[in-house]
Parts: C-alpha cells; structure tokens; sequence
C-alpha cells in the first residue's frame, strides 16, 4: 500500500484540479456553517448528542437487546453478525432463500466496509447502486472518496463521458440536470425489477425497533417499498435508545453534512408491508474491539457526516482516494488504525492537529486529539511512517538547547535571504515543496531587544 | 457461539462505564410566525406554497398548478373526480403523475412533513413513485421544530412506516450542483389550509 503522502503527492500534480476539489468542499463547509448559525443551542445540542451516544454505548448490550425484542415484535427479522463475512453470508443467504438474482442498494459505508458488492457479484448476484453518486462510481468500478459526497472527486465532463457510455447519452453533454435525468430513467427501470432492497441505517431505535433512514433522493425509499424483501444492514453503534433523541440528531446531521436544515426524506421503517419481508443485520466487525480501547471509544458516536472531510486542510487537498480506507479524512484516521495499525499507522499523521474536526463534529468526538494519541502508539510501535524522525530529533536537540537555537536562527536567516521563496534548498524535507518561506527578518527578536535596552539606558 | 452471544460478551467486557442519560428539553423556535417561517424554509428548499381559506378550494389550486391533463392519484378522500388510491393496481403505481397526500404534522424550522403510511393509503410508495407530489396541510398543524413534533408523535402505534417529507427529490452528486428531482418526486406543493 501506497503512503498518504505519496498518493498525496500525486493528486496535486494537477494544481487547478486540487484548487477546484478544495474548494467544492470548502463550500460545503460554508454551508454548514450557515445551516448551523440558524440554531441558537446548537452547541447544547452537540453535548446532547454526544452523551446520548456514550450513554447508548455504555449499556449497548441491553440496548441492543431492547431493539431486537422490539424489532421482533414488529415482524421484523433479525441478525447478528460478528464481522463482514458473516454479514455477506447473511445476505446472500437471504438473497438465496428468495432464488433473488437482483438487488437494489441505497447508499451504506458499511457494506462498503463489508466489501458486499463484489461478494455478491462472485455469487452472481447483481447489485445496483441506487444513489446517483454511488452510481457513477460503481460504473466506474471506484469506492467512494467521500462518505456523504461518493463523486465528489468527478468532473461533470468524466461522468458525461462515462453516461455517454454506458447510458447512450448524448456525446459530450456534462448538464448535471441532464445528466441526473437519464440516471433517474436507467435506475426507475431496476427499482421495478429487483427482487431485494438494502439500506443502511442512519439511527436504530432501541426503544420501538424502527429503523430511520436518511436520504435526499428517494432511492432507498423507491427500493425498500417496491420490492418484496427489504434488508436493512446497521452497525451496533448507530442505536440510540428514544424515538425523541431523533430530535436532536436529524436536526445535527443534515446541517453538518450538507447545510440542508434536514435532509428530504427522514424515513422511519418498523414493519415490514403486507406480505414483504424485512431483515435488519446487526454488524460488528471490529466495533467492540473499538469500544474497548478507553482513548479511541468515543468515536463510535460517529453519525458520518462527514463535517470533519470538508474541513480538513489535508482531506480537502489530498482527496479521499488518498486515505485508501472505506471512511477517508479525519475519522477514518482514528477508526482504522485499530483495525490494522501496520496498513493504516501513517494515518494518524494525514493531519496538520488544526483541531478544525472537532470543532465541526456534531457529536463531539476529540478527533485530533485521538490523532495525537494514534501518533503515540504508532510511534512506541516503532511504524516507520512515524515521520520525519531525523528532522524531528535534530529539531528536538535544538529547541533544546538554547545557544543552539540561537544559533540555528542566524544561520536560518542568513540561508534565508540567500536562497528565498521558491529556491526549496531545504529539498531534505517536505516542508517547502508546496510552500513558499516567509522573508528572513534582518534580526533575531533576541537581537533587537537586546538593542531597545541598550537605547533605553 | 452464535454471534448474538459473542458480541453482547465482548460489549459487556469492553463497554465504559453507565454514562448518563441526558433529558432534553423540547426546544422551541425563537421565531413569532411559525408560518412564515414554515413556508421561507420550504421555499428555499425548492418547494411551492399555496395557502387558502377553505379547504373547498383545493382542487382548484391543483388544477391550477397542473393545467395539463395529468394523471392524479389522491389519498385524501374528498376530492372529487380524483382517483383514489385504495382502488388503484399495484401495476399502475409508476406512471402516477401527481399525488395528493395529507401531512400530519409541519415542522418550521427545517420545512419538513409527517405522514405515516394511513394518509398514503397504505401505499408507502406513493409519495416516492409519483411524478409530483402535493401535500396538503392545516396551519394549526405546523410546530416550530423537531422536538415538538417527536413529542407530538410519541411512540408509534398503528403505523409500521412513516415518514418526513422535506421538499422534492434532490441530489448534488454531480459536481456539487443542485438538481430538484432526481429518484422521487420532481416538485413538491404544499398547500395550506386554515
Ligand atoms: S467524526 Fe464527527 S464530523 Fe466526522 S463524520 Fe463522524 S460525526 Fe461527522
């Protein structure tokens, strides 16, 4: 696997395109921002979402139990799943039962985490992306860069070109309108012949058994209700315990991820219709594992919202590709490297600490903080991606020392004016490849108060 | 061991300790007209608003928005020459051009409506199917924001489906520009009655 930093590096080889993704989602940021000056207790709210959420997780098992007993008694049909392949298995032998070849699926990062697709189609089952963006990128045989925004990484001319593919539209048209027509035609067609329909699942609610979904396109809606068989996949940490905590978390979520005040359709399934059949699979996969570890648990609050992508000075510039994890961007950072500290270690050093995540995280989670600490383990690991080492020791000494700082500042300085801005003599560090250096002031702060006092006296 | 049992052990070996439960209050909106607040946020979110005085007049707003002869489904039961939705096949769902639907409960703050799948008919898909879609609502129905209309709702007990409704279809997936319908309805009219 390739390091952050080198994938990185290739995606802004192409300044204008990474000026333009920056700044598609600085505009999303923006948004947020604005969605979230409309509520007045919007930072009451966060602290309710994030006790909520610890509470759930500190009595989990009784909650989960709770749902189950509720969902049960609803008519649903329900199924625990320790990891993904038990997950898969779930489905498929679901898909089986029914002799269902077709299945319709709304946007989840957990089968993306799960990998289900590409174990459905080696059992020959075809699976549908039914999210327009999630769409696009199955066509292109692509994971998502984004969890909320899946094509966000797309020009339109790129999904023009491929709809002019694979749905025989028109040469060269890049109307996003257009666009979006022909794809509501191609996936209309499938909604009425699929057999089966999987969601995810925004919140599970202990108390009632429902699942709630949240969507803005009507294709997870369109799926569950025509076809006779609905699944849908949830992982343990998406429970809150009352139908009324949902107040509190449609009025984050939408906000967060796209500055809507809330998104289109806020669906609540508890039964299955007449004659259907609905299953909802409980997902583990590494969940319980996250919940032990004191530092990291919390961020099992997560509702992915992906406010922290959008922010993230790095994310923003280095696309979501670059992570090589189903979750890109800060939280990605601190999930995965529990699941394999060895693939994802360098992950925790994808940040610049801003702190930037955890100002926007609608629940709460200190992301950059848990950065921090991943740093340390990855470190004590000793993780070769622990980073600039020598740099950092050299840096280290000298900070150090005092004489040696002082030092180091003059002969800085001089290097300075010799070699400016974009000259990049410091090629032993990664610092100055993007940056440009300030100018070498003539003297040391040290040196000019020196002065004042002399003039003083 | 089944994994139900695997996962509840590890949960009870790895989960912190009791957290509290928070209450929350029911936060209310600062806004003095929920009404106008109602409609300026489903106007920004791409829908239209129509509000009468007599709720006689809703066929002629509808006939009036969609001068075209189009295919009209309704679930409201008092609308005259308007085919019902408890008679149509199960065939001729797709293909219904607008539907008129009752919301339970509006919410000003984010413009969103409650149905549950009674005011579909028991058709959950309706409102997802059709083409356009009109809902119609009573002003004394409209709260200020979510936590008013959840306590309101409580704890469902007939209905196994329901939903809040929040504008027409729409997505961004194509280089962050807005497209109003894209799987579900195309439009959305919300009409207003006393
Ligand atoms: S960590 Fe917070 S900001 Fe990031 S996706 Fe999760 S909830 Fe949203």
């Amino acid at each position: 696997m390739m390091p952050h930093a080198q994938k990185a590096a290739i995606f802004n080889k192409d300044e204008a395109r990474t000026d333009w993704h920056d700044a598609s989602l600085w505009m999303v940021r923006k948004k947020r921002d604005f969605a979230v000056s409309e509520i007045p207790e919007w930072e009451f709210l966060r602290e309710f979402a994030s006790d909520i959420k610890m509470h759930t997780l500190s009595k989990l098992d009784d909650y989960l139990e709770a749902f189950e007993k509720a969902a049960i008694q609803n008519g649903a049909i329900v199924h625990w799943a320790a990891d993904a392949k038990e997950h898969n298995d779930i489905v498929l032998s679901i898909l089986n039962k029914h002799q269902a070849k077709k299945m319709v699926k709304s946007k989840s990062m957990l089968t993306e985490e799960c990998h289900l697709n590409e174990f459905l189609e080696l059992h020959e089952i075809e699976v549908i992306d039914s999210d327009l963006g999630e769409r696009i990128i199955q066509m292109l045989n692509e994971p998502p860069s984004h969890i909320v925004l899946p094509a966000i990484h797309l020009k339109k001319e790129e999904i023009g070109e491929l709809f002019h593919r694979e749905l025989h539209t028109e040469k060269g048209a890049t109307d996003p309108q257009y666009l979006t027509e022909a794809a509501r035609h191609h996936l209309r067609e499938k909604f009425h012949t699929a057999q089966v329909a999987l969601t995810g699942v925004n919140f599970g609610i202990a108390e009632t058994g429902e699942v709630v979904v949240c969507t803005n396109e009507g294709n997870a809606d369109m799926g569950v209700h025509l076809t006779p068989v609905q699944i849908h996949s949830m992982g343990i940490e998406k429970l809150i315990p009352r139908r009324s905590d949902l107040a509190v978390f449609t009025r984050l979520l939408a906000r967060s991820a796209t500055g809507q005040p809330v998104t289109v359709f806020t669906s609540h399934h508890r039964n299955p219709k007449p004659a259907g059949e609905m299953h909802i699979i409980l997902v583990d996969n590494g969940r319980t594992e996250q919940l032990g570890k004191p530092d990291f648990r919390s961020s099992l609050k997560c509702i992915r919202c992906g406010a922290c992508m959008n922010t993230c000075p790095i994310y923003r510039r280095s696309g979501g590709h670059s992570y090589e994890t189903t979750i890109p961007g800060p939280i990605g950072s601190i999930l995965t490297p529990g699941i394999d500290l060895k693939k994802h270690g360098q992950l925790p050093f994808a940040s610049t600490l801003c702190g930037s995540c955890t100002d926007v995280c609608p629940v709460k989670i200190d992301i950059h903080t848990q950065l921090y600490k991943w740093r340390q383990i990855v470190s004590e690991a000793g993780l070769p991606e622990a980073g600039n080492k020598t740099m950092m020791s050299i840096m280290g000494n000298g900070l150090a020392s005092p004489s040696f700082f002082h030092r180091l500042g003059n002969i800085g300085r001089k290097l300075l004016r010799l070699f400016p801005g974009k000259e990049r003599f410091l090629s032993f560090t990664v610092w100055t490849k993007d940056r440009d250096l300030p100018k070498a002031p003539v003297e040391s702060f040290r040196e000019w108060y020196a002065k004042q006092a002399k003039d003083a006296q | 061991m089944p994994s139900k049992e695997t996962i509840l052990t590890k949960i009870r070996a790895n989960r912190p300790n009791l957290w509290p439960l928070p209450d929350v209050p029911i936060f209310e909106t600062l806004a003095t007209d929920k009404k106008k607040l109602f409609i300026q946020i489903l106007e920004r979110g791409g829908s239209k608003v129509h509000c009468i005085d007599d709720s006689t007049q809703i066929h002629q707003v509808i006939t009036t928005h969609f001068p075209e002869d189009k295919r009209m489904v309704t679930a409201l039961p008092f609308l005259e020459g308007i085919e019902g939705i408890s008679t149509l096949h199960p065939d001729f769902y797709e293909g219904t051009e607008v539907a008129i639907i009752e919301g339970l409960i509006g919410v000003a703050e984010n413009g969103a409506l409650w149905v549950t799948e009674k005011e579909l008919g028991n058709v959950r898909v309706l409102p997802f199917i059709a083409q356009h879609l009109v809902m119609v609502i009573s002003e004394k129905n409209i709260v200020g924001t979510m936590h008013e209309a959840y306590k309101i709702l409580g704890l469902p007990t007939t209905a196994g489906f329901g939903v809040f409704i929040a504008g027409p279809s729409k997505t961004a997936d194509i280089e962050q520009s807005l497209v109003i319908g894209a799987q579900g309805a195309r439009s959305l009219l919300v009409i207003l009655t006393p």
